[in-house]
């Protein structure tokens, strides 16, 4: 899952990367409204944080630009202006969700996951599939009640694949959204982790459609 | 009616009605007093003057008789000298002779003043026959043809005289009291015309306050229009400094709040004492900071057209939700359409925002928001907003002190514990009212009374 998170005030900016580093997401920061926009028009991010005290371009307008452009991601806003007209209005200019400051980076975190997910058609926190069980709260994946240790790209892939189960997903999309901007990309490494993933789940959940990319989908009658 | 009177000259057009009547009386009085006091010596004056005349006919027709007696050569023409107690009398004296007199003194005898003789006429008031007050001229004459000195008199009733200037003065008070009525009405009238521009002016600045119009407006008379400007200017400063205090309110809460939000974070989850000291005092820094910015914030006043609180209630509900997905809390709306706040948009929005949002987050299932319309009382027209949840409630005891500041009986609940606090002093300021009840089975049911257009 790729963030980005545009907020001016460096140290808060920073707390909110490792944090977000640390639960396995892939980060793009940027601390002012217009380079912000400029990465939310062009890159595909599964979800923004947005500031919307921002120099430049303020976040309600960066919001508004990104809406009238098309731009469908689900935006979290962060906002010191707590009345209940600045959250309508945040609303209005089409946030998804908001949180006020200060805020402890948890709930960040908890909301974040809930908007990503809402965002994929999942309802439930713990995404399944067939007997793999992905618990976005903690990050713990299992297979039969099997803990399974993956390491941080591993489970950003996985992740990725789970929140759009189903679905054929190109080697493209999923190196757009588990590397951050800076990553030197290079999309042969995706299929090394698809396999290692296949070998540490021990299912064939994961499946090839060839030309295109991977699919998702439990088979009952396969092994 | 005493009060009201009081009341009424009390007043810039009872003042001006008052000081200018009190002229215009003291302006007739005195010209009526001249007048009474012209008319009366005129008609002494005139009285006088037939007194004189009659003297000087009586002595033209007196004669010395061959019997040394002295008579009237012919009668006077005057009938009323022969009619007793007619009011017109004469009488001559001579020293050591019975007087001579007219007819209609009957038996009543004139006292001549044979005291002070005197050739010239001297006039003055005495007693008559039938206790008649009489004008009576006299003067000592020596008859030509003798050397005897006579005393004439002639006498006239006052009765008449008097009535006539009594009838004056009557005539002449009811004339100055006829004009003394007119005056005065024309004077209010004049002073309510003069003045009405003012009283227009006070119904502009009602308006303004009840929020119909935002400026005084339209054309005012040239010593007027100075102060229309002045109020105008008054009302645009007093706007553009609740602006900017809210301006500075909300720059106040970004500057403060993202470092709170840096020392939260940083000291978030750390065992030792002096973090978890940093962390609750930085907690009460944050409750402390909201309180009194959502106090500034709040107007109190009402606004142009009003709220339109459908679309408004519908928004915020929109806002709440969004916090309450994971529950998946029914949201259901009921009001009218046509049904206004008379008040500022975010005043409205901290109140129910406030009220639904504590609603969702308790509710087990559903919230449920109602705005209806209430009897118009004379001077203010009401709505009643009734915010209701399925949840848990509150045991009547704890009811009551729900609206402290700072209150919370549910600690688990995320919630600074403002919110409720906020509400009742939003409410009271626009002159409202807000209280909570238990919802039978469970539940809890906010009721507002808040002013309308």
């Amino acid at each position: 899952m790729r963030v980005l998170v545009v907020e001016d005030d460096e140290i808060l900016a920073e707390q909110i990367q490792q944090s977000l580093l640390e639960a396995g997401y892939a980060v793009d920061m940027s601390n002012d409204g217009e380079d912000g926009h400029f990465l939310g028009g062009t890159e595909p991010y599964d979800a923004v944080i947005l500031d919307l005290g921002l120099p430049v371009l303020d976040g309600g307008s960066v919001l508004k630009k990104w809406r009238a452009a098309g731009k469908k991601m689900p935006v979290l806003v962060l906002t010191a202006r707590d009345s209940w007209t600045d959250k309508v209005e945040g609303l209005d200019a089409g946030a998804d969700d908001y949180l006020t400051k200060p805020f402890i980076v948890e709930e960040l975190l908890a909301r974040l996951r809930a908007l990503i997910r809402r965002a994929a058609g999942q309802s439930s926190p713990q995404l399944e599939c067939g007997p793999v069980l992905l618990d976005t709260r903690n990050g713990r994946v299992t297979v039969s009640g099997r803990a399974v240790k993956l390491t941080a790209q591993e489970f950003k892939l996985l992740s990725y694949l789970m929140h759009h189960a189903g679905k054929v997903i190109s080697r493209t999309e999923l190196t757009e959204h588990i590397y951050d901007q800076d990553f030197d990309r290079d999309s042969n490494t995706i299929e090394v982790f698809v396999n290692r993933i296949r070998k540490k789940l021990d299912t064939s959940i994961i499946q090839t459609v060839r030309g295109l990319g991977y699919r998702l989908e439990w088979d009952e009658g396969a092994v | 009616m005493k009060a009201e009177l009081r009341h009424f000259f009390g007043t810039l057009t009872g003042r001006l009605v008052k000081s200018a009547a009190l002229w215009s009386l003291a302006a007739l009085a005195i010209g009526g007093l001249v007048l009474s006091l012209v008319f009366k010596s005129y008609v002494l004056n005139d009285v006088d003057k037939r007194l004189s005349m009659l003297i000087d006919s009586m002595v033209g027709v007196s004669e010395i008789s061959p019997e040394g007696v002295l008579r009237f050569s012919r009668p006077l023409s005057d009938q009323r000298f022969m009619t007793p107690e007619s009011g017109q009398y004469w009488q001559i004296n001579e020293d050591g002779q019975d007087p001579f007199r007219s007819r209609s003194l009957w038996d009543y005898e004139l006292a001549p003043d044979v005291k002070h003789r005197s050739f010239s006429l001297q006039y003055y008031e005495a007693a008559g026959p039938a206790g008649q007050s009489l004008r009576v001229a006299e003067r000592d004459i020596i008859l030509p043809q003798s050397d005897r000195l006579f005393h004439f008199q002639v006498g006239t009733d006052m009765a008449e005289v008097e009535a006539a200037i009594a009838e004056f003065n009557w005539l002449l008070i009811s004339a100055l009291g006829l004009i003394m009525a007119t005056v005065t009405t024309a004077l209010v009238l004049q002073v309510s015309y003069g003045l009405r521009p003012l009283r227009r002016l006070g119904r502009s600045l009602t308006e303004i306050r009840a929020g119909k119009e935002n400026r005084i407006k339209g054309d005012w008379p040239q010593d007027l229009q100075p102060l229309a400007q002045e109020i105008n200017a008054l009302i645009e400063q007093n706007e553009k400094l609740v602006e900017r205090a809210r301006t500075h309110v909300g720059n106040l809460a970004h500057a403060l709040k993202t470092p709170l939000a840096v020392i939260q974070n940083e000291v978030d989850g750390a065992s030792d004492e002096a973090s978890k000291r940093i962390y609750s005092q930085s907690r009460l820094i944050h409750e402390h900071v909201d309180h009194h910015l959502k106090r500034a914030r709040v107007a109190g006043g009402g606004s142009g057209a009003g709220l339109a609180i459908k679309d408004r209630l519908e928004k915020l509900i929109k806002a709440v939700a969004v916090t309450t997905q994971e529950k998946g809390i029914d949201y259901q709306l009921n009001c009218e359409e046509s049904i206004r706040f008379d008040g500022e948009k975010e005043d409205f929005d901290e109140v129910l925002g406030n009220l639904i949002d504590n609603a969702g987050k308790w509710a087990e299932s559903k919230v449920s928001i109602t705005a209806a319309k209430i009897a118009k009382s004379p001077r203010r027209s009401f709505m009643e907003i009734r915010v209701e949840d399925d949840g848990p409630g509150v045991g009547d005891e704890d009811i009551d002190t729900l609206f402290e500041r700072g209150r919370r009986l549910d600690e688990r609940v995320p919630g600074t514990g403002l919110g409720l606090a906020i509400v009742r002093d939003i409410v009271e300021m626009y002159g409202g009212q807000a209280r909570l009840e238990s919802v039978q089975p469970h539940g809890l049911r906010a009721v507002l009374k808040l002013p309308s257009k």
